[in-house]
């Protein structure tokens, strides 16, 4: 791959352009279906185009900030968005995300020249190290919960266990937050708020850690939840793409081609949360997760190679990076179908009703109810 | 009969000021623990619904139509009870149960803390921080479950009518408060409240038969009754039993009409009046078409109070004999059983045409000011959409304007569900000319500054890996306000080729 500016931007072409724009989308689709930055796709994506680990994340991030502004403002309008709770989970968050930064521009710079190869290894590895110990977590936990939901009981829920710890708990002060109606624990909500912060800032991953922390351990409504994580992730990513940019690590060609993509898929996987069942959302989620965690580790022979601790043959790069660009692209790809056959049938069902239902509009009343049953029962 | 719903701690402070003010009022005192004995002979497992309400967890199917079993039944059994006689409840939500019914009195009794403290210290031989603690948690899991049963917050004061606070008020003195309070014009039975608790309890009734059916009990089904029309709601996957339920909910005593109609959401239409030919009407059935939704009206009769020039501080709904003849005989239940020979604002004619594009999903007509509006919505039912539709028509145009507007702020802040003018149902959820400009124009400044991008890639690359410091700064506020601004662009874009395709 070509680079530009020394080696620290990659040269586009057409083909890598549309193929940004392709993560985009599907990183917006699996975005909008799990609930998710998408990060967890594109970045490593783009890390298997020729994209260094830093300046993935840095356009990441970016790219995150204004797509979290406009659903924060979305989600503003229905009452979803708990400020109070999102401006203190906010000032943990920025120390976080400032851990992160200077933990991976340190590696950038430090192992290289400044922007040379040895020290994007060096921060490629840590990234893709706290990826893959995160994500697997997430995703076993995921596939666990949908595994345990097939049971005579069905849907359970989640596990409670770390919530029913943390009640059991007392760490005063607490604060209350109204439009959530919970209370919390000031040191719990620091540790998240750290977390969160410091993992959007290390993988550009956050919602993953702070949409199930409010549900399972504060015990905040799924859609405030959501909701005030959108209004969270817009501070920090502002404050991320702010460093990053300040850092010079900020490609903006990728994040508008991101956007492309990723704005169209985000409706298209909204609309399949109201259309495909529970169950499948766990399952798809969960095991596209795990593999994109699974690319992730195919990649790490090649960093450990170029920062000298693994001895291989560098001509092995290639089928590395090959396999685990396959790889990535096939969870993707295929969470993706999968969310988009069932979005279509959905979709093509919805219009077939409608089309009956302008049908009978000049129908006596019985009968139009009578269709509107008939119709359902076909 | 009168009913008195007072929610407290479940202190024993808070049991006697039940029984002494029912004793008072010569009323039956009931209390939480009976009517849960009733569910649970009933079949209805509250103890499952107890443990996933306290838990943040999300309901199984199975537990999400348990839920409404036992809302539908406690309405029931409650209504029944105070049917004979006036009744005084001591149960943490009951007043929820009767949302909008104005002769039922929702007393919220708080108590201070160390009186509680103590009570419990001694009820469970436990020191002062256990005692604080349990406290904490009961009233933290009597709110999960509220939130979670009815959607709403048992603190929130708009739920009640009185807030009691026996910290600096004996028992016997505030039994003798609320027993005044009972007995005000404001609290009794009128026809028009009599009728709305008729219709709650025939829509209960009728949502308790089809659980005990076996036929029917997996459906999930919303009921409402509106003068003995019963409208059912049910979701695509329960299309098989929409035959069925007429069966079922037939027999019922007062049953007039059953309407069956398949729905995935709601959608409520607030209006003063309507119209079956108007583009408004054409607007919020293709919303609701596209939606699967059911669409709910709520005809809202203004009563301008003496003095009052607004509207919207018309809060107090007038007693029946200074209302309008129309209100009197469409409003105050006293047209005889099938014989609406009123002008109802056509409301019987919208009803009607909804029902033939299988998409009505019941109604109900209110008197007031806004306040009014706001008590009557069911803030236990969660609307995708509420409309409000041709407002304050004897208003000048601009009034009606600025009413309208006043009154969407004014519903925004009391409910979470989206509000939106029926004027601007097009612009904001249907694809017009509007929409089809703002996506050309957005498209082509987008598309040129993509161009203008890609052709300059290495001085924009250049420019945002600068090494000064002063550079740096230029470029992370470049970006900081560039993305934003391409975001909502592209965004607008995006949400608009989403409308043209219907796949909001």
């Amino acid at each position: 791959m070509h680079t530009v500016l020394g080696n620290m931007f990659v040269s586009l072409n057409f083909a890598t352009a549309i193929q940004v724009s392709l993560l985009g989308f599907i990183g917006g689709v699996l975005s909008g279906f799990i609930g998710s930055g998408g990060a967890f796709f594109m970045t490593p994506g783009m890390m298997n185009l020729g994209v260094t680990g830093v300046v993935a994340v840095g356009s990441n991030i970016t790219h995150k900030f204004g797509k979290a502004m406009v659903g924060s403002k979305q989600h503003g309008k229905l009452g979803n968005v708990d400020r109070r709770l999102g401006i203190c989970l906010i000032l943990a968050s920025f120390v976080g995300i400032q851990i992160a930064v200077w933990i991976n521009s340190r590696l950038f710079k430090g192992g290289g020249d400044g922007h040379g190869a040895g020290g994007s290894a060096a921060a490629d590895l840590y990234i893709s190290m706290v990826f893959i110990c995160i994500l697997s977590f997430v995703a076993v936990s995921m596939l666990r919960d949908a595994l345990k939901s097939r049971g005579p009981d069905g849907d359970q829920g989640p596990s409670m266990k770390i919530s029913n710890f943390l009640a059991r708990l007392y760490l005063p002060p607490y604060i209350s937050f109204p439009v959530s109606d919970i209370r919390i624990s000031l040191w719990v909500l620091i540790a998240v708020g750290l977390a969160t912060g410091y993992l959007a800032g290390t993988i550009g991953v956050g919602g993953f850690i702070g949409v199930p922390s409010m549900i399972y351990i504060f015990g905040v409504p799924t859609a405030v939840a959501t909701g005030t994580e959108l209004y969270l992730a817009m501070f920090m990513g502002a404050f991320g793409a702010l460093n990053y940019a300040f850092q010079g690590f900020v490609d903006i060609r990728l994040t508008v081609l991101l956007y492309i993509g990723s704005l169209l898929g985000i409706f298209v996987g909204v609309y399949g949360t109201k259309v495909v069942k529970e169950i499948l959302i766990r399952v798809v989620t969960g095991t596209i997760i795990l593999l994109c965690v699974l690319s992730r580790g195919i990649a790490v022979p090649m960093y450990l190679r170029k920062i000298g601790w693994l001895d291989m043959n560098p001509n092995w790069d290639v089928y590395f990076n090959g396999a685990s660009k396959f790889l990535l692209f096939a969870a993707g790809t295929t969470g993706m179908l999968i969310i988009l056959f069932n979005v279509i049938r959905a979709y093509r069902q919805r219009r077939r009703i409608e089309r009956s239902l302008r049908g009978v509009r000049k129908m006596e009343p019985s009968a139009a109810v009578r269709l509107d049953v008939s119709e359902q029962t076909n | 009969m009168q009913i008195v719903c007072i929610s407290g701690g479940g202190s024993n402070r808070t049991k006697a000021l039940a029984d002494r003010t029912a004793h008072k009022l010569g009323y039956q005192s009931l209390n939480r623990e009976q009517l849960v004995e009733e569910a649970v002979k009933e079949g209805i497992q509250v103890s499952k619904l107890e443990t996933a309400t306290i838990k943040p967890q999300i309901f199984s199917e199975r537990l999400a139509l348990e839920r409404e079993y036992y809302r539908a039944f406690m309405t029931l059994f409650l209504g029944k009870q105070a049917t004979e006689k006036g009744t005084v409840y001591d149960g943490r939500s009951g007043h929820l149960l009767f949302s909008g019914i104005d002769h039922v009195l929702k007393v919220r009794v708080v108590e201070d803390e160390t009186s509680r403290v103590k009570e419990v210290m001694q009820q469970l031989n436990i020191d002062g921080k256990k005692a604080r603690r349990y406290l904490n948690d009961v009233d933290a899991d009597r709110n999960k479950w509220a939130r979670s049963m009815y959607s709403v917050s048992l603190e929130d004061a708009a739920h009640y009518d009185v807030m009691l606070n026996l910290g600096h008020m004996s028992v016997e003195n505030a039994a003798a408060a609320l027993s005044a309070i009972a007995q005000l014009p404001d609290f009794q039975v009128t026809p028009a409240s009599q009728r709305s608790i008729e219709d709650l309890m025939l829509g209960a009734n009728a949502r308790v038969l089809l659980a005990r059916d076996e036929r029917t009990f997996r459906a999930n089904v919303k009921v409402r009754a509106d003068r003995g029309v019963v409208t059912v709601t049910y979701l695509p996957q329960d299309a098989a039993i929409a035959k069925i339920i007429p069966e079922v909910i037939t027999p019922l005593a007062g049953v007039r009409e059953v309407s069956v109609t398949m729905a995935t959401t709601n959608i409520l239409w607030i209006g003063e009046a309507f119209e079956a030919n108007s583009e408004a009407f054409e607007h919020v059935v293709e919303i609701a078409t596209k939606w699967n939704a059911a669409i709910e009206l709520l005809q809202f009769v203004p009563q301008e109070a003496e003095g009052q020039e607004d509207l919207l501080s018309a809060d107090e709904p007038a007693a029946l004999s200074q209302r309008p003849d129309f209100v009197r005989e469409c409003i105050g239940g006293i047209e005889e059983e099938g014989e609406v020979v009123c002008d109802d604002g056509g409301y019987q004619e919208t009803q009607e045409a909804l029902a033939r594009l299988g998409c009505a999903g019941g109604g109900r007509r209110i008197v007031g000011g806004a306040a009014q509006i706001v008590k009557s919505i069911d803030r236990t039912v969660t609307y995708t959409l509420i409309v409000i539709g041709d407002m304050f028509l004897t208003k000048g145009r601009s009034a009606q304007m600025r009413l309208t507007r006043q009154l969407q702020g004014h519903l925004s802040d009391q409910i979470k569900d989206p509000i939106v003018n029926a004027e601007d149902l097009k612009s904001e959820f249907l694809f017009g000319r509007r929409d089809l400009l703002r996506l050309i124009g957005g498209l082509g400044i987008f598309s040129l500054i993509l161009f203008l991008i890609f052709t300059f890639q290495e001085p924009v690359l250049k420019f945002l890996s600068g090494v000064e410091v002063k550079a740096k700064v230029l470029a992370a506020v470049t970006v900081f306000i560039f993305v934003p601004g391409i975001a909502f662009l592209y965004g607008n874009v995006a949400r608009s080729v989403m409308k043209l395709i219907r796949m909001e």
